[in-house]
């Protein structure tokens, strides 16, 4: 891996393009709960991860909402596709705006990203309540062919040290 | 409070069913506040979540803040969260370390034990003190788990723990030196229905095959609840318990053949763990420990241990209720398994759970239909096929409402008894009177 403080500052925009349109398609995937579109970005080592709220957790000590693995997440994924997941069942109908994007090149072929989201969705399922989560959003991606793959996704919920509401979606 | 007279809350339960205003009516939740929540005892943290003299955890005990603190002589205390002299909050950090409690709005300070012990300007203050000392709790414990109450002449707490007592011994007994170790912190999951619905969900085995039935299909590994999430009642061997005074449980020790599969692992995959745990209980009682596993127990009104979680209920209205977990860390125990504990527990339970996700989503649902549609709910399931054992606990089949009838009737004795002392106090003031 080169070090990334040789990196020139802004990233070829086209570059940037590129990278901010994956994003952003991994953003509708999930909006629209099209789980094989979006577990097909995922890479082998994927790691899902939404701690506590804002802080410094350690994974493996502090109890975190979501910690996924790749195998961790293909069962959230095969459980959601039952039909008998009741708390996504119907699916809560979902609108993310993903803003305040900085790129980081962290080697020839990967980046990581971080951004601002703020969730709107609505729990069909139950209370019809719409719930507004707004959070930081940290993701790391490397090139593959066509395109590229998701390995981890941080989502730090700035309401995540308060009690919070279902989210059985894919956040 | 109101009396009896009023709302006889005791009317709303039946043998076999129960009526839903019981979770729909602010009057009955306001009553519940006061007769369960400060005059009962309710489980506020675990003495390891403050490990040091001065180190404090904000909770509630109903909807009153608390600060459970380890005072100076090391002991714990659980106060009353409230400066005696404007009402400010006295402590908004939810833990930290600190010598006193000194309120931000006039600098009143406040020890450990609830005393006033500085005024700031003394001297305008025209009082004196010891008047103005913070509402400090009765608090007793149990295996380090932390129970109080702000009745001043409460029942003792191993009478309130009762036979439920056992399922704390059975989850610290796991740990090699057998104490627990609550470090991982707690998530908190917000449900939009009563508190009651949750706690009795936590030990219904009924739902288990329809409201999981998307996590059994979802996994493909072996799993400790693979012996549940099957379909025919025959083949259900654990069993359901009321264990009296409200506390309940399912245990799940009839389908674990060998020890460590509540880890779902194999017996010698933590050879650290379990050598540990022979050289602290002997090789025999050791095995037969860590095959029986943790407990699945519910202990009235708040505390529930869900097998490899400590959890708990916290109601924040008629309407709303917040479910806590943390991890049910073993003190002494190797990294692999704490950690094994952690990933079993973020599993099972929290917003994005594989299950609670799901019992949210359902309660929520119950809730709105009750509010709307007042009913007679029916509870008898199983009531002809129970078997009381010695001690007056009843056991049934896994998928019976042994214990939530178990938890109703106490629920129902708990405000007949307040009313009859309201009655009590009534004749006794009309005598006096006379």
């Amino acid at each position: 891996m080169s070090d990334p403080t040789t990196q020139p500052k802004f990233l070829p925009y086209e570059e940037r393009c590129e990278v901010e349109d994956f994003i952003l398609t991994e953003a509708r995937y999930a909006d629209e709960s099209r789980y094989d579109d979006w577990e097909a970005l995922l890479e082998d080592d994927m790691i899902y991860w939404v701690p506590r709220g804002v802080g410094d957790f350690d994974p493996n000590r502090d109890i975190s909402i979501i910690n996924d693995n790749r195998s961790r997440v293909a069962t959230r994924i095969r459980q959601l596709k039952t039909g008998t997941r009741h708390s996504q069942t119907p699916v809560s109908p979902m609108s993310r705006i993903i803003s305040n994007i900085v790129i980081t090149r962290l080697s020839d072929s990967e980046y990581k990203v971080n951004a601002n989201f703020v969730l709107h969705e609505i729990a069909v399922q139950s209370t019809e309540i719409m719930n507004i989560m707004p959070g930081r959003v940290e993701y790391h991606i490397r090139r593959r062919e066509n395109g590229f793959g998701m390995f981890y996704k941080k989502i730090t919920l700035i309401n995540g040290a308060s009690a919070v509401p279902t989210i059985a979606y894919l956040i | 409070m109101s009396s009896s007279d009023e709302l006889p809350i005791g009317q709303l339960v039946r043998k076999e069913s129960v009526h839903s205003r019981v979770y729909t009516d602010k009057k009955i939740f306001d009553r519940e506040m006061e007769e369960i929540f400060r005059q009962g005892w309710v489980f506020i943290g675990h003495a390891s979540e403050v490990p040091k003299k001065g180190n404090f955890i904000r909770r509630t005990m109903g909807l009153e803040e608390v600060l459970m603190v380890r005072t100076m002589d090391n002991e714990i205390s659980v106060l009353a969260n409230r400066c005696t002299h404007r009402g400010n909050l006295l402590c908004q950090h939810k833990k930290g370390k600190k010598r006193n409690f000194a309120c931000e709005y006039h600098g009143w300070v406040f020890d450990f034990k609830g005393n006033l012990i500085d005024v700031p300007f003394s001297d305008g203050f025209k009082g004196e003190l010891a008047d103005h000392a913070t509402t400090a709790a009765k608090v007793s414990n149990y295996r380090g788990f932390v129970f109080a109450t702000f009745n001043t002449d409460p029942i003792s707490l191993e009478e309130h723990l009762g036979r439920a007592r056992f399922a704390l011994d059975r989850a610290s007994d796991l740990a090699p030196g057998g104490e627990l170790d609550l470090y991982g912190g707690w998530v908190e999951h917000a449900f939009k229905s009563n508190w009651k619905m949750l706690a009795e969900n936590n030990v219904d085995g009924y739902h288990v095959s329809f409201v999981h039935d998307s996590f059994a299909k979802g996994i493909k590994v072996n799993y400790k609840y693979e012996n549940v999430l099957v379909t025919e009642e025959d083949k259900l061997e654990c069993v359901a318990r009321d264990l009296g005074d409200g506390h309940a449980e399912i245990d799940y020790e009839p389908t674990y053949e060998k020890p460590l599969v509540w880890l779902g692992v194999d017996p010698d995959r933590y050879p650290e763990y379990t050598d540990a745990m022979a050289k602290a209980y002997g090789a025999e009682e050791s095995q037969e420990i860590m095959r029986k596993g943790p407990p699945h127990t519910f202990i009235f009104p708040n505390l529930f241990i869900a097998e490899t979680a400590v959890t708990m209920v916290q109601p924040t209205g008629v309407d709303g209720v917040v479910n806590w977990h943390t991890p049910l860390y073993l003190k002494g125990a190797p990294e692999a398994v704490n950690r094994r504990i952690l990933r079993q527990c973020e599993a099972a339970l929290g917003p994005s759970a594989f299950l609670l996700a799901d019992d949210a989503t359902i309660s929520e649902r119950q809730w709105a239909e009750l509010e709307n549609s007042p009913a007679w709910l029916d509870l008898s399931r199983g009531a002809d096929r129970e078997e009381v054992e010695e001690g007056g606990t009843i056991t049934s089949h896994y998928t019976d409402e042994t214990p939530n009838r178990g938890y109703w009737q106490h629920y129902a004795k708990v405000f007949n008894d307040a009313d009859a002392r309201a009655a009590d106090n009534a004749k006794s003031a009309v005598e006096a009177a006379e």
